[in-house]
C-alpha cells in the first residue's frame, strides 16, 4: 500500500520583474509512489529539484500542478501530521534553548505530555546518543549533534513516514555511521522512510529502492536489489605485471590500456579474463571502478542525455 | 489551542534568551536616569518632566524592543529557516501566528510594565508617588503594543527580507502616530485624488493616536469614562484581528523557497 503518492507533479517559479518574468520549471510531471515499510532513496545531482519535491510533500510549498496523497490524506490534515517526522538539510534550531528543551518542545507540538513526553524525550536521546550533552545549549553543538537532535526532533513522535533531506550532509565517519545504523534500525523496525540525497553509498546501504531524478524530471525507479545486480554496467580495472603489459600491447582489442593495468566494461571481463588466462598473463588485482549504484545513475543521466540529443536532431 | 501557548512559551523563552530582555533592562535604567537628572533640571516641575520622560522612554523602549525581536525571528526563522520545523508539526499555521504574536506580546509587556515599575519605584524612593493618570497611560501603552506587535508580524508574514519588515513596521508606527494630523489635512482643499490617497492610509493603518494617553494627562477631566476605555479596547481588538486575518492569509499563501 503506498504511504506516499505523487501524481503528476510539476512546481514553476517565476523570476525577474513583473512584465519581464521568466519561468523556471524545478521539477516536471514527477510521478511516484512510496510503498509503506519501505526505505526509499531519491537521487539526484545538486539542483536537480530533490529538495523542492520534499517541500511539496510536506505542504511548504505548493504544485503548480499535480497532486500529492501522503499516508492516504492531504498534509494540511492535522492527523496526517501527526505521524509525518521532517529532517531537513542542515537542520537550524534556536540557538539558546538546549537540547532537551528542544526535543520536549517539538514532543509538545505533536501533543505529547507529561511523564510521556519526557520518557520519550530520554528515549530519542539515548537512540541519537546525545543524552550526555541534552542540558547543553544548541549553540555549543557540532554538526553531527545538530544532525542528531535533528532526527531526534523528527522521530520523537514514533512516525509512520520519515522524510528526511540529505540527512548524511557534513558529517565526519563517526556521524556518518551513527546515522546510518539509526536509518538500518528505523529500517528494521518497518518505518517507512523517504530520503533525498546525492550520497550514493548511503543510498547503496540503506534503500530498498531508489529513484533518479535529473534537471527536474524522474528518469527512473528502481529496486535496489535489481540495481546491485547489474554489474554489466561497471567498468573494470584491471592491474597487470609490466611484462604482461607489455605483451598485450599490441592486441587488437576495445580495451583502454596505459602503464600498469586496462580499463574494460563489464561485459567484457568474462572475455578478457579468458584471453589473458590463454596467454597464461594472470592479474595483479581487479576491481570496480565505480560503484552499482553510480553505474547505473550515470547511465540513467547518459540515456536521458542520449534521447534528448536524439529529439534535437530529429 | 495547546500549541499556541506552546509556541508562545517557546518564542517568549527564545526572545527572552536572546538578550533582547537584558539589553533592555540595561536601557531602561539608562532612560530612568537620563530622567532623572533632566528632572532635576526642570526646578519645580520634577516630577511632571520626570513621568513625562518616562512615559516617552517606556514606548520608545516598547518600539525598539519589537523591531529588534522582528530582526532577531526574521533571521533565525525565515532566513535560516527554523521554522519549517515547527510548520511541518500538526498544528495550523494561524495556531503557529498567534502563538508568536502571543509569545512577541509577552516580551513587549515585560519591557513595558517592567519599564514603568521601575520609574513608579524611583518616584517612591524619593517620596514621590505615582496617580491613576500614570497607570492609565502605561494601560494605553500595553494596548498599543498589541497592535504593533500583530502588525509587526502580519510584515514578517508578508516580507522577504528582515530589513524590509523592520522598515515596514517602523514607517506604520510613525504614520500611526501621524494620523490625527492625516485627519487634519483631510478637511483642507487638497485635490481628490490625494483626499482618495490620504483616506486610504488613514483607514488602512492604525491610529495610535488614540493610546496616547500620556499627553492629556494635565487636560481637565483627564481620567478615561468607562466608555472612552471600551472604544480603545474595541479599536485594539478589532484591529489587532483583522491585521492577524491579512498576516494568516498572506502566511497560508506564503510558499518557503
Amino acid at each position: 500500500m503506498p504511504a506516499l503518492i505523487l501524481d503528476n507533479i510539476s512546481k514553476t517559479f517565476w523570476t525577474g520583474v513583473y512584465g519581464f518574468q521568466k519561468q523556471k520549471k524545478i521539477i516536471e510531471n514527477i510521478n511516484l509512489k512510496v510503498f509503506e515499510n519501505e526505505v526509499f532513496g531519491l537521487i539526484g545531482l545538486n539542483g536537480a529539484g530533490k529538495t523542492t519535491t520534499i517541500k511539496i510533500i510536506l505542504g511548504l510549498l505548493k504544485p503548480t500542478t499535480g497532486h500529492c496523497t501522503i499516508l492516504n490524506g492531504s498534509v494540511e490534515n492535522r492527523q496526517i501530521r501527526n505521524q509525518i517526522g521532517y529532517l531537513p538539510e542542515a537542520p537550524y534550531f534556536s540557538r539558546q534553548h538546549s537540547g532537551r528543551e528542544l526535543l520536549n518542545f517539538f514532543g509538545s507540538l505533536y501533543e505529547l505530555t507529561g511523564k510521556k513526553l519526557r520518557n520519550r524525550v530520554d528515549e530519542i536521546l539515548d537512540v541519537v546518543q546525545m543524552r550526555h550533552a541534552a542540558s547543553e545549549k544548541i549553540f555549543t553543538y557540532s554538526k553531527g549533534m545538530l544532525q542528531r537532535i535533528g532526527i531526534g526532533q523528527a522521530l520523537i513522535a514514533h512516525p509512520k513516514l520519515l522524510i528526511c533531506d540529505e540527512p548524511m550532509s557534513g558529517l565526519d565517519p563517526v556521524g556518518y555511521k551513527e546515522m546510518r545504523d539509526i536509518f538500518l534500525e528505523l529500517k528494521h523496525r518497518g518505518t517507512t522512510v523517504f530520503l533525498n540525497t546525492h550520497d550514493l553509498n548511503e543510498v547503496e546501504r540503506i534503500c530498498d529502492r531508489i529513484g533518479i531524478i535529473y534537471k527536474g524530471r524522474l528518469l527512473k525507479t528502481e529496486e535496489m536489489s535489481h540495481v546491485l545486480g547489474s554489474t554489466h554496467l561497471l567498468k573494470y580495472w584491471i592491474e597487470l605485471d609490466q611484462m604482461d603489459f607489455e605483451q598485450i600491447q599490441n592486441w587488437p582489442v576495445p580495451w583502454i590500456k596505459n602503464q600498469d593495468g586496462i580499463q574494460i566494461e563489464g561485459d567484457q571481463l568474462p572475455e578478457a579474463l579468458n584471453r589473458l588466462a590463454s596467454q597464461k598473463i594472470y592479474p595483479k588485482s581487479i576491481r570496480p571502478l565505480s560503484s552499482t549504484l553510480e553505474a547505473f545513475f550515470l547511465k540513467a543521466i547518459q540515456d536521458f542525455n542520449e534521447a534528448k540529443d536524439h529529439e534535437k536532431h530529429f | 489551542m495547546k500549541s499556541i501557548f506552546k509556541i508562545a512559551k517557546f518564542t517568549y523563552r527564545e526572545l527572552i534568551r536572546n538578550h533582547i530582555a537584558i539589553v533592555w533592562v540595561i536601557f531602561a535604567i539608562a532612560i530612568a536616569a537620563l530622567d532623572y537628572l533632566l528632572s532635576m533640571l526642570s526646578y519645580g516641575y520634577q516630577k511632571q518632566v520626570f513621568i513625562d520622560l518616562g512615559l516617552g522612554g517606556i514606548e520608545f523602549a516598547g518600539v525598539l524592543t519589537l523591531l529588534l525581536s522582528l530582526a532577531v525571528t526574521y533571521v533565525t526563522e525565515f532566513d535560516q529557516r527554523a521554522i519549517y520545523l515547527q510548520i511541518v508539526k500538526p498544528l495550523t499555521k494561524g495556531e503557529y501566528l498567534l502563538g508568536r504574536i502571543l509569545g512577541f506580546i509577552g516580551i513587549n509587556w515585560t519591557i513595558v510594565l517592567g519599564m514603568s515599575f521601575l520609574i513608579a519605584g524611583i518616584l517612591w524612593f524619593y517620596g514621590a508617588s505615582v496617580n491613576i493618570m500614570y497607570w492609565e497611560a502605561v494601560i494605553g501603552l500595553l494596548l498599543e503594543m498589541i497592535i504593533l506587535n500583530v502588525v509587526g508580524l502580519t510584515f514578517q508574514m508578508i516580507g522577504t527580507s528582515m530589513a524590509g519588515v523592520v522598515l515596514y513596521t517602523l514607517f506604520t508606527i510613525i504614520l500611526g502616530h501621524l494620523l490625527a494630523n492625516l485627519k487634519w489635512l483631510l478637511h483642507k482643499h487638497i485635490s481628490s485624488f490625494m483626499k482618495i490617497i490620504l483616506n486610504i492610509f488613514y483607514y488602512i493603518f492604525p491610529n495610535l493616536e488614540i493610546f496616547n494617553i500620556k499627553d492629556r494627562m494635565y487636560l481637565p477631566h483627564h481620567v478615561l469614562s468607562l466608555v472612552q476605555w471600551e472604544s480603545i479596547l474595541l479599536y485594539t481588538f478589532t484591529y489587532s484581528f483583522f491585521a492577524f486575518l491579512v498576516g494568516w492569509i498572506a502566511f497560508e499563501k506564503r510558499e518557503f523557497k
